[in-house]
C-alpha cells in the first residue's frame, strides 16, 4: 500500500526528471515506434537545461520572480494577518462569530472568479506589469486561512501567560514582541510556508496582471511556452523548467513537511 | 491604552472588502451594462441584455453542466482516495513524516506545471501511456483529442493534485478522534468495517463537510488546469464556467458578458454550498 | 476594625456582571497592610473575579478600589503595581528563569546593572540560584512556583495576590511550602490576598478569612471566629470537617452540631440527657474515627478517639454552648 502510494505522489515527477534529461532527438524519434525510443532513452543529456537557463528572458528570471512575490506576499500578509487574528482571539461575541464566518466564506470562495474585476482596478491604479503589487491580492486571498489560522493558536495560548506581561507593564506590542510572537513562532512558520505556497502557485491573477515577459512569474512563464503551440511544444525543456520550478518547493515541502501539516491540521480543526 | 479588537482588524479586513467584495459588487453593476469592444468598453446600461443572452447561451448551460461533471467526479473521487491516504497514514509506521512530505508533493506544485506535465504524459504517440500501450503490441491513442478521454484526464489530474489536501484534512479528523473508543469497540467485537462505518465515519463528518465544501468550491471554479492542459478543448467538451468568464472577457473583450458569467457561477456555487450544508446537517441529525 | 485613612487595600461596593450573570455583588473589603488575607469558597464564587478586578485585568460594573487611599478602578493593570502568581505560575516557556525575571524590570526601564543585581539577590532569597539558565519546563512544579513568586517580589508591588498558588503541587510540599510561602510574602508592607477553595490553607496561610458565595461576601474575620460565631448555615457548613450536623428542632429552625463537639453518653443511664442513637458505619482514620448514627431526629456524624471500640448503641450529648440555630428557610443564624 505504502509503495504504491509512493508511486502514484512520484511517478509524474519522476517521469518528467526523466524526460528532462533526454535530448529531444529521444523523445520525439522521427522514425515512429516505441522500440526507436526506448533504444535512445539511455541517452541522458543536460541539453534541455540549457536550453532555457539560455532563453530570452532566462528562465531563472521566472523563478526570481515568483521568489520576490512569495515573499513579499508572505509579509504583508502577515503584517496585516497577526493584529488581526489577535483582535479576533480577543473580540468575543457576536462580532467575533460574525468575522469568523465571513473569514471562513473568502477562505472557500473560488479566487478565480475575482479576476476581471481586479484587472480593471490594477489598470485604473497604473498596477499592472507591477510584481509588488501583484502582492496586494494574494495578500488578500492569503489573508482568510492565515487569519484563522493564528487566531486559533493565540487561543490556544494559555491567558495567563498575557495577563502576566500585562501585570508587569508590558503594553500590547510588548507582549506581542516578547511573549506571544515567540510563542507562536510554530504557527507562524507554517503560516508563512502555507502563503509562499499560495503565491508561488497562483495563476489566474498573475496571468491577466503581469504581460511584459520579463516579469513572468513561474506558472504563467510555463504555461505562455505551452499555449504557444499545441503539438510543437519542446518537451524537453517543458521537463527541464518543471524540475527547475519544482525544486524550490520540494524542498520547502521536504524541510517544512511537519509545519505544514500543523498548519493544514490546525486549519481544519477550527473551520 | 489598549486598543479596540475591531481597530486591529481593521486594516486586515478593508483589503479584505476591496479585493473580494469590491470585484462582486463590480460584477453585479457590470452585468446590467453592455461594456465590450463595439461599446469601447465604455459601460452602457443594456436593461438585462446580458441575462437574457445568459439564458439562452447553449454554451454557458453546456459549460455548466461540463464543470458540474467535472466537480462531482472528482470530488467523490478525492473523497474515497483521501479517505483511504488518510486510513493508511494513520497507522503509527516508520518513516510517517517523510511518507507524508512525498503524499503532500503534489498538491504543493504548480497546477499549470503539472498540467503541462499530464500533456507530455498522455502525449499521442510520444507520450509514456502510450509508450507502454505500443510496447503491449496496442496503437496509440489520443487521449488528449477525444472528448471522452479528455475529460477523465482533466479529473485524473485534479485527483492526482488535490488528493494529499483532501487527505491530510481526513487525517486530522483521524487523529482527533480518541483511541480508546477504537478499542471500547474491538472489545465489543466488532469488525473493523463496523468500527468504521458506526464510529470513524460518523465523528469523520465534520472534516468531510468541510473538505467536500471546500474542495466543491474551488472545482466549480476550475481555471488553470482546464486552460493549459485542454485549453476547453476538444471542441469545447472540457471548457469550464471560469475558463468561459475568462474568454469572454479576455479573448473577446466582453466585460459585460464576461461578469455575468462570472456572477451566474458564483450564484451556481452558493447554491451548491448551501444544499450541501443543508445535507450535511441531515446527516448530522441522522447519528445517534 | 477599622482602617488607618490611605492605607491599605480598599473594596468599595465592587461589581461584576458580564451579560446576564452577576459574577460579583456588591463586594466590600478591606485588606489592611502587611494582613494576609484569605478568599475562601467554592468554585464560582467569585473569588478569583475578585482577583482580577484588584490586579486590573477585569473591570468592574461599579464600585471602586482604593491601594493606599488613591483610586485605582481605572488604572491599567501594568501601571497598579499589583504582583500576582497564578495558579498556573504563568512563567513564559520560552524563556530562562532568569530571563523570566528580566522581562518585566526591562521594560518597566531598570538599567541591566541594576537589573543583575535584583535579580541575583531575589534568586539567592529564594535558592533558585542555579537554575537561572533553565527554561521553565526544565523545572519541578516547587520551583516553579518559587520562581513566579520571584516574579512577584521583584515587582515591587503594593499588593500582592496569590491565585490558588498551590493547587498544582502534591499535599506534602503544600504543608513545607507554606511557612515559606508565609514568610516570604506576609508581614511585610503590601496586603496580600490569597484565593484558595482549600480551608485548611485558609487557616494556615492567612490572619482573616474571607467567605464567598455566590457572588457575595458571607463573613469575613478570624477563623476562629468563623468557626465558632458563623453569621449562617453556609459559613457553618464550609468551615469544619466533617461538615457540621444540621437536625430539624421544629419547622422554623435547624439545630446545628459539629461533630467533634459531640460527646458519648452512656446508654443505660437515665436522665434522659441527649439523643439515643445506633451505629450505622464508622470509618477509621487512625488517631481518630468517625462515626455514621442513626437518631429519630435523623442522621448525626460524630468524631471519636481512634483508640475507642465504637458501641452499637449509644446516647450522644454535647454541651449547650456548642448549639448553632439557623433559621430553616433562610439559613441565617438564630440567637
Amino acid at each position: 500500500m505504502r509503495a504504491l502510494l509512493l508511486l502514484w505522489s512520484l511517478a509524474p515527477l519522476l517521469w518528467q526528471l526523466r524526460t528532462s534529461l533526454q535530448s529531444p532527438a529521444a523523445l520525439a524519434p522521427p522514425a515512429t515506434g516505441a522500440a526507436a525510443g526506448a533504444a535512445q532513452a539511455a541517452a541522458w543529456t543536460l541539453e534541455n537545461y540549457q536550453l532555457i537557463l539560455a532563453g530570452d528572458p532566462p528562465f531563472w528570471r521566472c523563478l526570481v520572480n515568483s521568489g520576490v512575490v512569495g515573499l513579499s506576499t508572505t509579509l504583508l500578509t502577515l503584517l496585516l494577518a497577526i493584529p488581526c487574528a489577535y483582535g479576533l482571539h480577543r473580540q468575543r461575541g457576536r462580532i467575533g462569530s460574525v468575522a469568523t464566518l465571513i473569514l471562513l466564506a473568502a477562505a472557500l470562495f473560488p479566487t478565480v472568479l475575482l479576476f476581471l474585476g481586479l484587472l480593471e482596478t490594477a489598470r485604473r491604479l497604473g498596477l499592472a506589469n507591477n510584481l509588488l503589487a501583484l502582492s496586494l491580492p494574494y495578500s488578500a486571498m492569503g489573508l482568510p486561512l492565515a487569519v484563522l489560522l493564528l487566531r486559533s493558536a493565540f487561543d490556544d495560548l494559555p491567558p495567563e501567560l498575557e495577563d502576566a506581561a500585562k501585570l508587569e507593564g508590558l503594553d500590547l506590542w510588548q507582549r506581542l514582541r516578547h511573549v506571544l510572537l515567540p510563542l507562536l513562532a510554530p504557527a507562524l512558520i507554517s503560516t508563512a510556508l502555507l502563503l509562499f505556497l499560495f503565491s508561488w502557485n497562483e495563476y489566474p491573477i498573475a496571468l491577466t496582471w503581469l504581460s511584459r515577459s520579463e516579469l513572468l512569474t513561474l506558472p504563467v512563464a510555463m504555461a505562455r511556452i505551452g499555449s504557444s503551440s499545441v503539438f510543437t511544444i519542446p518537451y524537453g525543456a517543458f521537463a527541464a523548467a518543471t524540475v527547475l520550478g519544482s525544486l524550490p518547493l520540494l524542498l520547502l515541502v521536504l524541510l517544512g513537511q511537519r509545519w505544514i501539516v500543523s498548519g493544514l491540521t490546525h486549519g481544519a480543526i477550527k473551520g | 491604552m489598549s486598543l479596540a479588537p475591531w481597530l486591529l482588524m481593521l486594516p486586515a479586513l478593508l483589503l479584505l472588502a476591496a479585493v473580494y467584495a469590491g470585484p462582486l459588487l463590480r460584477y453585479a453593476w457590470l452585468s446590467g451594462h453592455a461594456s465590450s469592444v463595439l461599446t469601447g468598453l465604455i459601460p452602457v446600461p443594456n436593461d438585462g441584455a446580458n441575462w437574457q443572452r445568459l439564458a439562452g447561451d447553449a454554451r454557458f448551460w453546456q459549460d455548466a453542466f461540463q464543470t458540474l461533471r467535472f466537480a462531482f467526479l472528482s470530488v467523490g473521487l478525492e473523497l474515497l482516495l483521501g479517505l483511504a491516504i488518510a486510513l493508511l497514514l494513520h497507522r503509527p509506521m516508520r518513516g510517517r513524516g517523510l511518507l507524508r512530505a512525498v503524499t503532500l508533493l503534489p498538491w504543493a506544485l504548480p497546477t499549470t506545471l503539472m498540467a503541462l506535465g499530464w500533456r507530455w504524459i498522455l502525449n499521442d504517440p510520444y507520450g509514456p501511456v502510450n509508450g507502454l500501450i505500443q510496447g503491449l503490441g496496442g496503437q496509440p491513442y489520443g487521449f488528449l483529442s477525444t472528448p471522452a478521454t479528455t475529460w477523465l484526464a482533466t479529473v485524473v489530474a485534479d485527483v492526482w493534485k488535490t488528493t494529499p489536501f483532501v487527505a491530510l484534512l481526513l487525517l486530522a479528523g483521524l487523529q482527533s478522534i480518541p483511541g480508546d473508543l477504537e478499542e471500547a469497540m474491538q472489545l465489543e467485537g466488532a469488525s473493523r468495517w463496523q468500527i468504521l462505518r458506526r464510529l470513524t465515519l460518523p465523528l469523520l463528518l465534520p472534516y468531510l463537510g468541510l473538505a467536500v465544501l471546500f474542495r466543491l468550491a474551488q472545482a466549480l471554479g476550475v481555471f488553470d488546469l482546464i486552460q493549459v492542459l485542454t485549453g476547453g478543448g476538444p471542441g469545447g467538451s472540457t471548457e469550464s464556467l471560469a475558463f468561459y468568464a475568462y474568454l469572454q472577457a479576455m479573448r473577446f473583450l466582453d466585460f459585460g458578458y464576461g461578469a455575468t458569467v462570472m456572477l451566474a457561477t458564483f450564484g451556481l456555487l452558493l447554491l451548491l454550498a448551501l444544499a450541501w450544508l443543508l445535507t450535511l446537517r441531515r446527516l448530522q441529525g441522522r447519528q445517534p | 476594625m477599622s482602617l488607618r485613612e490611605g492605607q491599605g487595600l480598599e473594596l468599595r461596593q465592587l461589581s461584576r456582571s458580564v451579560g446576564e450573570r452577576l459574577l460579583l455583588d456588591r463586594l466590600d473589603l478591606e485588606v489592611r497592610p502587611g494582613e494576609c488575607l484569605a478568599l475562601l469558597g467554592p468554585s464560582g464564587c467569585g473569588k478569583s473575579t475578585t482577583l482580577r478586578l484588584v490586579a486590573g485585568l477585569d473591570a468592574p460594573s461599579c464600585g471602586r478600589i482604593l491601594l493606599q487611599g488613591e483610586d485605582i478602578t481605572d488604572r491599567s493593570a501594568g501601571s497598579r503595581q499589583v504582583a500576582m502568581v497564578f495558579q498556573s505560575y504563568a512563567l513564559y516557556p520560552h524563556l530562562s528563569v532568569a530571563d523570566n525575571l528580566a522581562l518585566g524590570l526591562r521594560v518597566r526601564g531598570v538599567g541591566a546593572r541594576e537589573r543583575e543585581r535584583r535579580i541575583a539577590s531575589v534568586l539567592e532569597l529564594l535558592q533558585l540560584g542555579e537554575l537561572r539558565e533553565r527554561r521553565p519546563a526544565q523545572l519541578s512544579g516547587g520551583q516553579r512556583q518559587r520562581v513566579a513568586l520571584a516574579r512577584a517580589l521583584l515587582r515591587q508591588p503594593q499588593v500582592v495576590l496569590l491565585d490558588e498558588p498551590m493547587s498544582n503541587l502534591d499535599a506534602q510540599l503544600r504543608e513545607e511550602l507554606r511557612p515559606e510561602l508565609r514568610r516570604l510574602l506576609c508581614g511585610g508592607e503590601p496586603p496580600v490576598i490569597y484565593v484558595t477553595h482549600d480551608q485548611q490553607e485558609a487557616i494556615g496561610m492567612a490572619d482573616r478569612i474571607a467567605l464567598l458565595e455566590g457572588g457575595r461576601l458571607q463573613q469575613v474575620g478570624s477563623a476562629r471566629e468563623l468557626y465558632a460565631n458563623p453569621i449562617n448555615r453556609f459559613v457553618a457548613t464550609f468551615l469544619g470537617r466533617p461538615a457540621i450536623n444540621l437536625l430539624p428542632l421544629d419547622h422554623e429552625r435547624q439545630l446545628g452540631l459539629r461533630p467533634e463537639h459531640l460527646v458519648p453518653l452512656d446508654p443505660e443511664a437515665e436522665g434522659q440527657q441527649g439523643l439515643a442513637a445506633r451505629l450505622q458505619r464508622h470509618e477509621w482514620w487512625g488517631n481518630q474515627q468517625l462515626l455514621w448514627l442513626e437518631t429519630e431526629r435523623g442522621p448525626l456524624r460524630m468524631l471519636l478517639p481512634g483508640d475507642q471500640s465504637p458501641p452499637e448503641r449509644l446516647r450522644v450529648g454535647w454541651q449547650p454552648a456548642h448549639e448553632l440555630h439557623f433559621a430553616a428557610g433562610s439559613g441565617e443564624r438564630l440567637p
